[in-house]
């Protein structure tokens, strides 16, 4: 049978090679191919906080507003390396460039361990390790903008995440790194290594409940070569019924993260050095292909005189056609204490597409 | 008093040593099915634990960390192949760092590739089709003959892993393929007497069960695979159900089986049976036997 099929292979790509060769996703030249997928986020907005100049890169109308690239492989039987390449367009001009947001190796025969080393998204709570197009909103929390920026924290350095011989998943992962994250770290020397420490829980309550608990502790040299630090907690249920689990789901996240600035300060020399915030965010699955998600956020516990006060609520809705594609609308309001009784209102459309062999999201 | 603790270390030492000299062989298989062939070809040398519910569509299961954990601890991760984990079974193999069970090594077995497939796409594979496997049809586990020559690749692995027990693992892996070639005689005789030889089902799930019992897939209730069931389809559906006299329909019981109402109000006389697809997938089916003899049931009930 086998055989047969591979005769009957042999003779088409002899008789018509072009077609073939365009039709045979198993030739043996290809084998080796890394898996290739891409991923493309376009989205039209309109917020009354959000700039109309298009050479913002966060900016009203239509935008598009990342692509990401990614290449997955076994490297040999000791480790896989990946590159996600991110194609979004450069602040202050209207053109693109290409980042490479994760490029990193893995080990994959080392007991007990994992060892990465590359650039990569820092494990610092669970949003930091989503890529753009698995964030559950189309925006990242606020206090991980103001913290982190929009990129996140995503430095070259070396990781190393242990399973603890525990009977639920238990993981630390050590993680050191170049600290250039322009918004948190930014240190003057690029021999300064930052360290991360991340302790991540998860027990399955039953078979249709799980629950991640995660401590997460960052500290690096900052632009004014003083230690800058955050810490970071996030709890997460899951509910999924082991039947009917096709059509309906609930996910509960919480995210905390606590920042330590030194020195750092507003244009009129008011302290930012404490800066604090929580997001809280609910995802219901109603139907195969419908989602409806709701998050409320505050940025300022705690806060130093410099910075502001902000809430922020957020409402979804998301149709997913296949695990191929979604299409989500999203409205936010936000009240930033700053500007009393001038509350910012946004509106958001963002298509979300896979093309290729794209590996599973982490759970 | 130091003498007694070093001592007590030693023989605590030996002693785990020991232990695991007699360990059983631990294996963790994707799918129930899969762990119902292991526990009959292993008996009591393998322990044997699985991932996905039998209540679960075997192609959307969640990488839930605890899965990891579970592999972590294996000899043997069995698993179906021909792409009908590959949502999940990679990302709990890299999360368990068990480099014993990684793609590649001795530890790690599919059995699909073994297997003669069903539906191969001769020409290329597009998602405009939905999600087509490239490798063909991957719910092998239905055909009761087919999954007597996987406990046969079983049992050679269990071997390769565990010598002492290659007659034992053999034998048993050869007297269970050969009582399911009976029983399939007695199913086919079922299923000939009750004059059905047409079905409808949901997904391409059961096509394996089908083709083992001459029994023709007429159409399914999803448009393309795993795209659900829409009206238009529905009205070609039940055009084809009348034309051609199809007595039932088959819907795994992990779908929303309410898209039947439609068909029931408007073909007289149809069945709608839902049915299991997968050991543990209803209350009583403890086993691939169990499984086969329900679907072998559900068939017949819906005689002519």
């Amino acid at each position: 049978m086998k055989n047969k099929g591979g005769a009957l292979g042999f003779f088409l790509g002899m008789g018509v090679c072009g077609v073939a060769f365009a039709a045979q996703p198993m030739t043996q030249g290809k084998a080796f191919n890394p898996d290739i997928s891409a991923n493309f986020l376009g989205l039209w907005q309109h917020g009354t906080g959000i700039s109309n100049d298009r050479t913002n890169a966060n900016h009203n109308g239509f935008s598009l507003q990342e692509a990401e690239l990614q290449l997955l492989s076994d490297v040999d039987p000791y480790m896989r390396a990946s590159a996600l390449l991110s194609v979004s367009q450069k602040d202050g001009t209207s053109d693109f460039g290409i980042d490479p947001e994760e490029v990193f190796l893995e080990t994959t025969s080392l007991p007990g361990v994992t060892v990465k080393a590359g650039k990569f998204k820092m494990a610092l709570g669970r949003h930091n390790q989503l890529h753009t197009h698995a964030f559950p909103f189309i925006d990242a929390p606020l206090i991980h903008q103001q913290l982190i920026g929009s990129e996140g924290l995503n430095e070259a350095g070396v990781s190393a995440a242990v399973l603890m011989p525990t009977s639920w998943y238990s993981e630390l992962t050590v993680q050191g790194f170049n600290p250039s994250n322009d918004t948190l770290y930014k240190s003057p020397s690029s021999g300064d290594v930052g360290g991360l420490v991340h302790f991540k829980n998860l027990l399955d309550v039953n078979d249709d409940l799980t629950s991640e608990l995660g401590l997460s502790a960052t500290a690096a040299k900052n632009q004014f070569n003083q230690t800058a630090s955050v810490l970071g907690a996030d709890l997460t249920f899951k509910w999924r019924p082991a039947v009917g689990g096709k059509y309906h789901a609930l996910i509960w996240s919480t995210e905390y993260l606590d920042g330590h600035r030194p020195k750092q300060a507003d244009a009129n020399g008011a302290s930012q050095v404490n800066l604090g915030g929580v997001a809280t965010w609910l995802q219901y699955q109603l139907d195969e292909r419908w989602w409806v998600q709701g998050r409320y956020e505050y940025v300022g516990i705690p806060r130093s005189v410099g910075v502001s006060k902000q809430m922020k609520e957020s409402a979804l809705i998301a149709f997913l056609p296949s695990e191929f594609s979604g299409i989500r609308l999203q409205y936010d309001h936000s009240s930033p204490t700053s500007r009393p009784g001038k509350d910012d209102h946004t509106i958001a459309v963002q298509y979300n597409v896979t093309i290729g062999a794209h590996p599973a999201h982490s759970y | 008093m130091k003498s007694v603790f070093v001592k007590t270390i030693i023989l605590a030492v030996v002693f785990s040593a020991a232990s695991q000299a007699q360990a059983k062989l631990r294996v963790v298989a994707s799918t129930t099915d899969l762990r119902s062939v292991i526990e009959i070809v292993g008996g009591d040398r393998v322990d044997v634990d699985s991932i996905a519910k039998g209540t679960q569509d075997q192609h959307t299961i969640e990488p839930k960390p605890s899965y990891m954990v579970k592999a972590s601890h294996a000899d043997l991760f069995v698993a179906v192949g021909l792409e009908l984990e590959i949502g999940w079974v990679p990302s709990v193999l890299q999360g368990a760092r068990n480099p014993k069970i990684m793609h590649g090594e001795k530890g790690y077995l599919e059995v699909g590739p073994f297997i003669d497939r069903l539906e191969m796409p001769t020409g290329s594979v597009t998602r405009a089709e939905g999600d087509v496997h490239p490798f063909g049809n991957p719910h092998i586990m239905l055909d009761p003959v087919r999954v007597g020559i996987i406990a046969e690749k079983i049992a050679e692995k269990l071997s390769e892993l565990d010598p002492p027990g290659h007659d034992a693992y053999t034998k048993r892996a050869q007297d269970w393929s050969a009582h399911l070639n009976a029983r399939v005689k007695e199913w086919q005789k079922e299923i000939e007497a009750s004059h059905v030889t047409k079905v409808v089902t949901y997904h391409r799930t059961l096509d394996y069960f089908l083709d083992r019992f001459h029994i023709a897939l007429v159409e399914e209730l999803e448009p393309k695979p795993g795209i659900p069931p829409t009206v238009q389809h529905m009205v070609t559906v039940v055009d084809k159900i009348r034309s051609e006299h199809v007595p039932l329909v088959m819907i795994e019981n992990y779908y929303d089986p309410s898209v039947s109402r439609k068909l029931t109000e408007e073909v007289k006389d149809l069945k709608i049976e839902v049915v299991p697809v997968s050991v543990e997938g209803a209350p009583g089916i403890t086993n691939l036997e169990k499984l086969y003899e329900a679907l072998v049931n559900a068939v017949v009930k819906a005689k002519k």
